[in-house]
């Protein structure tokens, strides 16, 4: 009967996500009944897993970055609804407390600040001028250091030449 | 100065820290999917990043429930269910799933590549596709087992 089962076509009808409500609840009940319904799944998912791996393309380098980006902008927004949300929820916030689950007290004072990424390429080219106008200001010191004292000189001959 | 956080947003490091595990183990896999899905790589690789984001902390906790078996399968179904209106489009637009082929799938015949794409890939039910093929849903259940031999006897 529980090979029936598993060669009615139903547990690979699940793995490709096409099984009726009525179809996945009755195999999560076989399968916690019947190792041998839980063994194969595990097969078929393998099957599904070894197709995925074999069709697998490589993502973009900066795909990750923007995930990150989006999961750094929701923590930002929202620190700043909690207030907002906090004002309404005074009440159920003290009840909460009580039961020490859901809120944690915590120092906010923060001497961080978030930018944007973009602005490291900025921090650059301000760093790299920086430098560039540095190696500037000396080259210039010393050639007019160089000037001065060559000017002093003529001047030096100059006197000795004069009567 | 004393602020409240909230649970979530405490824990919003390790559902990110979650998502990246996710990520390096199974994008590359996902992609692949989606790129099927969508026939177009610049508009999967859009879906991916969508799909990555909109992961909530219960979405996570399911995937990753040892209970719910494979976690790229969890991870796909999840895909599945974000890419339904792409399905819905596809099935508006082509009336019938396109045929995809690779060294997997191009080892199926016809109509099993009928069967496993229509339902894998492009979301179509057991009975849209039996109304199809004109066969019942037992016949169609039994292409696809047979589609799945396919595959396992390339894995082994």
């Amino acid at each position: 009967m529980i090979q029936q089962y598993i060669n009615s076509g139903i547990l690979e009808a699940y793995v490709t996500g096409s099984a009726s409500e009525t179809e996945v609840e009755e195999l999560m009940r076989m399968k916690t009944e019947y190792p041998e319904v839980s063994i194969a799944l595990q097969e078929l998912e393998a099957d599904m897993e070894h197709l995925a791996r074999h069709m697998a393309v490589e993502p973009p380098a900066r795909a990750w970055d923007k995930i990150s980006d989006s999961i750094d902008e929701i923590m930002l927004r929202n620190k700043h609804v909690q207030p907002f949300i906090e004002k309404e929820e005074t009440d159920n916030r003290s009840n909460d407390r009580s039961n020490g689950q859901q809120y944690i007290e915590v120092e906010a004072e923060s001497s961080f600040m978030r930018i944007h990424k973009a602005w490291k390429w900025v921090f650059a080219a301000v760093f790299i001028l920086g430098k560039i106008f540095l190696a500037f200001a000396i080259y210039f010191y010393l050639e007019n250091r160089q000037a001065q004292q060559q000017l002093q000189e003529i001047k030096t001959e100059l006197r000795k030449l004069k009567p | 100065m004393k602020e409240q956080l909230t649970y979530t947003e405490t824990s919003l490091p390790s559902i990110k820290q979650a998502k990246q595990s996710l990520y390096t183990s199974y994008s590359g896999m996902l992609l692949g999917y989606i790129v099927e899905v969508v026939k177009d790589r610049t508009v999967a690789e859009k879906y991916l990043i969508d799909i990555f984001t909109s992961l909530q902390a219960n979405d996570i906790q399911d995937i990753f429930n040892p209970d719910n078996g494979s976690v790229y399968c969890r991870l796909q179904s999840y895909a599945r269910k974000q890419l339904q209106t792409v399905h819905n489009c596809i099935a508006e637009c082509a009336g019938q799933a396109a045929i995809s082929s690779n060294r997997v799938t191009g080892l199926m015949n016809e109509e099993q590549q009928l069967v496993f794409c229509g339902l894998h890939y492009h979301g179509k039910s057991i009975a849209q596709l039996a109304y199809e093929l004109k066969k019942d849903e037992t016949a169609i259940r039994q292409i696809l087992k047979q589609s799945f031999n396919i595959i396992r006897s390339n894995r082994k």
